[in-house]
């Protein structure tokens, strides 16, 4: 058996919800298939009062494995360092985050709060919110940069808003079948199995991005989101074009703009009014561009595929 | 290439701007804040106010600028239908010509 704890620090259940809808594997199958024991999960956890304490202390005390120590949300730390605008199970919930953390055999972070702060963390961040290892891409967050857990890896972050269902509960299989050591990490402690390729990989408007055609108002099937609508598809690391989502569709396919929800910076320019869901440019050149292209090379780039673009380019190839 | 879409108005926007229209071909918006001013600004033409839309959005039937740039390179353009694909203007226009909502 491999004990899961699931714990939720500043958060809106959005990760939750997706862990609750993950299908190959099922929450059920994780528990029948996979051996995984949860000890509790704010949705699912029996134990209240003085038996959940209890039980938080016994495993803070090492009596009880804390195989997996997952958290939602992020660790409040407001008014004043106190943490005291976030309490659980009669104290702060930084606390108890602090000590399971330290007994854990491996902590996970569980969506983008977690990871690195999110939308809480959002300036002026009023209830100075903090990712478990990352403020925004700042390392070190709550539990410092030099914290390992007891199998000696970082925190595993999993980030997204929400993350995937897929994404949460293979990282917990993987654990659960002794292949934890094997996780390979990107420099952000995302497991790279996931967060290697970017959400542009497998988008289904590659051509038109490939053509510089673009898409000028939401739902359109033709046209690249990236050009006008804002889009940060080519710039965000995710699989979500690769492992879609409820197995049929992502935003992009959708003719919703990549909101690069997987990155620290998220959400991108503080939600400044005029900065979401539209292209950020200087003097008509888009600010942020595909990564690994400089400005010169996209110019380059862009002349040459609006050139030779075909007529089946301009038009909506997804006929229903 | 095609002759493009609506040869009519083609042909309307074209003698407009060759009988030295005058058009607010500057200041040209440096960020999304003044790009956005001026759709903003289009919106609230008539769709069929022509002028009203050359005018505003600063057209030229030549390239403009520094770099030379011209409709041919501006993600907005539609090179076979030889069309201006943003909403606000939706408009035929020649690959050689500018204006300030130009984007790449």
């Amino acid at each position: 058996m491999t004990n899961l704890l699931w714990l939720q620090g500043g958060a809106c259940s959005g990760n939750t919800m997706s862990f609750l809808n993950a299908e190959e594997p099922s929450v059920c199958d994780l528990v029948t298939d996979f051996g995984i024991n949860v000890l509790w999960h704010p949705s699912l956890g029996m134990e209240l009062g003085d038996n959940l304490q209890k039980m938080l202390r016994t495993l803070v005390s090492g009596k009880l494995s804390l195989d997996v120590f997952v958290f939602e949300g992020t660790v409040i730390r407001a008014p004043d360092g106190t943490g005291e605008w976030n309490r659980f199970a009669g104290r702060p919930m930084k606390d108890w985050v602090q000590e399971l953390a330290q007994v854990a055999n491996y902590t996970v972070a569980i969506g983008d709060c977690a990871s690195w702060g999110g939308i809480p963390a959002t300036a002026p961040n009023p209830t100075e919110s903090v990712g478990l290892q990352f403020l925004k891409r700042d390392h070190g967050g709550f539990l410092g940069k030099n914290y390992r857990s007891k199998a000696d890896l970082p925190v595993i972050n999993v980030p997204g808003c929400p993350a995937h269902p897929d994404w949460i509960t293979q990282i917990i299989v993987a654990i659960a079948t002794g292949r934890g050591a094997e996780l390979s990490l990107d420099d952000l402690q995302r497991p790279k199995t996931f967060f290697s390729s970017f959400t542009q990989t497998g988008c289904t408007r590659n051509m038109h991005f490939a053509y510089k055609v673009s898409a000028t108002e939401f739902g359109q099937r033709k046209g690249c989101l990236f050009y006008d609508l804002g889009c940060r598809g080519p710039m965000t690391h995710s699989p979500c074009n690769r492992i879609l989502w409820n197995r049929q569709s992502s935003k992009t396919r959708a003719g919703m703009p990549c909101l690069g929800c997987t990155e620290p910076e998220f959400p991108f320019f503080d939600l400044a009014p005029g900065t979401v869901f539209k292209t950020q440019t200087l003097m008509g050149i888009p600010n942020a561009l595909p990564a690994g292209i400089d400005r010169k090379g996209y110019i380059k780039l862009m002349a040459t595929a609006k050139a030779t673009a075909p007529r089946w380019a301009e038009d909506d190839i997804f006929v229903v | 290439m095609s002759e493009g879409d609506d040869p009519a108005l083609r042909k309307t926007i074209t003698d407009l701007l060759a009988s030295g229209l005058e058009t607010k071909v500057e200041p040209f918006p440096k960020t999304e804040k003044e790009f956005i001013e001026i759709a903003a600004e289009l919106r609230t033409l008539d769709p069929k106010d022509i002028k009203g839309k050359l005018v505003l959005s600063g057209f030229m039937d030549h390239p403009y600028g520094p770099e030379s740039w011209r409709c041919m390179e501006c993600i907005y353009y539609l090179a076979h239908r030889k069309w201006c694909d943003l909403p606000e203007l939706a408009v035929p226009v020649e690959p050689d010509w500018y204006c300030r909502l130009w984007r790449m």
